[in-house]
């Protein structure tokens, strides 16, 4: 299937959703409360844009979220490759560090509210250590099989030719980890946006996912719906903006020879 | 072969053990080679026959320097092998090939680890490019090529460095028919020019008597070297007319019973028992 025919099914089919729901709604099919019509969404989405929710204009609370997310979300990747690589390439480490990480990755991130509060209070700090943790985890782990997966008979050619230890690093392992390391940041930047609306449980005072959760409390099933739609649309720009990164440098990603 | 050619490769008693820590296998490792000697004189084109899982490689690792022997001694111009050098190029059977440079760039990576200057290593990966029919390729990526090119570019890669020995694991067996055949010519062709000491690891016999000026053939694991056949006719061969060359088809027709022999006893092996020590 072309590009083209591919994305005209795709808007067709948003299109006939989006037309349903908005008929769903002037015909009365469903109480608003329960779900607002497309157009009353806009209607708020255009009330909020000029007013703020709870004194806060809309677009700060958009700003709010997305740079809590991307800035724990950095700060993992600058750590969690690095580490993850290292682990990668020394079984030692790997084989100490092992046993932590794989208890805290599949560990719910909510369960840790508590004690991220006691810890470092109810200001950023723990909010940013919430989204940080599970970026963190698995950006460790997508880094470390990244490198076990580097052909062997690649090594041993690149050794042959005459390349150091560093120079097999650098030139053969980084490389031909990179498309696996775009793959994990991909997957961590979604589960760092996941763990945005847990970290905003934690006494905010602005934010997409505090928006969502206080709107909830008032029974504002537009702005919660206007909320959950602007996450889902930030946290697939995000996605695409990494999948453009990816083809723009890694092109040789998923064609080996 | 000139009267006194000087030996580059030698192989003496040598036996490669893998798995458990004692030598005796108590805890189930496996006897690869056992009592392997072979020596190859410089220049010289040698192939290595026998059935899969019979060591062939495990020999190149150990060249290579990828691999100590368990005991006996790697020598090559007569010092042991510690590590892998430039001195000794490898094809493998996959091109691993480095599909984030060009194929000009994946021709001179050796020169450029080695910090060679770009006007030096150029010219002459410019050439090999030429001498493999590559010539207006240079900026295409690996995954741009088909199998049999990308196997050029990794022949080209491991022959700049102009190292005195090249060892070959089945380079060729991942080819079509027709490429391959195309592949052997080339191969020879180069060869002929650049006289480097060749060890050839194949499970093909046509290929091995195309190619080889000596066929070792290997036995089932353990692995030893059974039979040393000497390749008659004067180079160049003929591809077409090797197969009805009388000494030729002598010849063909004892080291195909000798592999087949060795190819059955693998078998027999595999099914009888499964301890391999």
């Amino acid at each position: 299937m072309t590009i083209w025919r591919r994305s005209a099914i795709s808007i067709l089919s948003v299109v006939s959703v989006l037309a349903l729901w908005q008929l769903a709604g002037t015909l009365r099919w469903v109480d608003p409360l329960l779900l607002p019509a497309p157009s009353e969404v806009l209607q708020t989405a255009v009330f909020l844009a000029a007013n703020g929710y709870q004194q806060v204009p809309l677009w700060q609370h958009i700003f709010v979220s997305v740079a809590r997310a991307l800035a724990a979300f950095f700060v993992a990747v600058l750590v969690g490759i690095p580490l993850g690589l290292l682990m990668g390439l020394n079984a030692s480490l790997d084989a100490a560090l092992d046993p932590f990480i794989q208890f805290l990755r599949p560990l719910p991130k909510i369960a840790l509210i508590p004690l991220t509060v006691v810890w470092f209070g109810i200001g950023e700090t723990s909010k940013f250590f919430l989204i940080f943790i599970a970026c963190f985890l698995s950006v460790v782990v997508g880094a470390s099989a990244a490198v076990l997966n580097v052909q062997r008979d690649r090594i041993r050619a690149a050794k042959l030719l005459g390349a150091d230890r560093w120079q097999i690093f650098r030139f053969v392992i980084i490389p031909h980890t990179l498309p696996e390391l775009f793959t994990s940041v991909r997957l961590s930047i979604g589960i760092g946006w996941t763990a945005l609306i847990a970290a905003e449980l934690v006494a905010a005072t602005a934010g997409l996912g505090w928006m969502v959760l206080n709107a909830g409390n008032y029974l504002r099933t537009d702005i919660v719906i206007l909320g959950i739609l602007l996450l889902g649309i930030i946290g697939y720009a995000l996605d695409l903006m990494l999948v453009l990164a990816q083809k723009h440098f890694v092109p040789w990603a998923g064609k080996d020879a | 072969m000139s009267g006194e050619a000087r030996v580059t490769i030698r192989l003496e008693g040598v036996d490669k053990f893998f798995g458990g820590k004692t030598a005796g296998g108590a805890n189930g490792g496996t006897l690869a080679l056992k009592d392997i000697s072979l020596e190859l004189t410089e220049g010289e084109f040698v192939c290595l026959l026998g059935p899969s899982g019979c060591g062939k490689s495990t020999i190149l690792n150990l060249i290579a320097g990828f691999d100590r022997p368990t005991s006996g001694e790697v020598l090559v111009n007569g010092t042991a092998v510690e590590k892998p050098t430039p001195e000794r190029g490898m094809v493998f059977q996959q091109p691993t090939l480095f599909p984030w440079l060009t194929v000009i760039d994946n021709v001179t990576f050796g020169p450029r680890m080695l910090g060679v200057a770009r006007c030096d290593y150029l010219p002459p990966a410019r050439k090999y490019l030429r001498n493999m029919g590559l010539e207006g390729f240079e900026n295409h990526y690996p995954w741009q090529l088909s199998g049999g090119m990308c196997q050029r570019v990794a022949l080209a890669r491991a022959w700049i460095s102009s190292p005195g020995i090249l060892l070959m694991d089945e380079p060729f067996g991942a080819l079509d028919a027709q490429t391959r055949l195309m592949m052997q010519e080339l191969l020879v062709n180069i060869w002929e020019s650049a006289r480097t000491t060749i060890l050839f690891v194949t499970h093909d016999v046509d290929e091995a008597l195309y190619l080889a000026d000596r066929v070792l053939v290997m036995s089932a694991r353990p692995g030893r070297i059974v039979r040393n056949f000497t390749v008659p006719g004067n180079r160049p061969r003929d591809i077409e007319n090797l197969a009805s060359d009388p000494s030729m088809m002598e010849i063909r027709r004892d080291v195909l019973r000798c592999v087949r022999d060795e190819v059955r006893k693998s078998m027999e092996h595999s099914t009888h028992d499964s301890v391999s020590v």
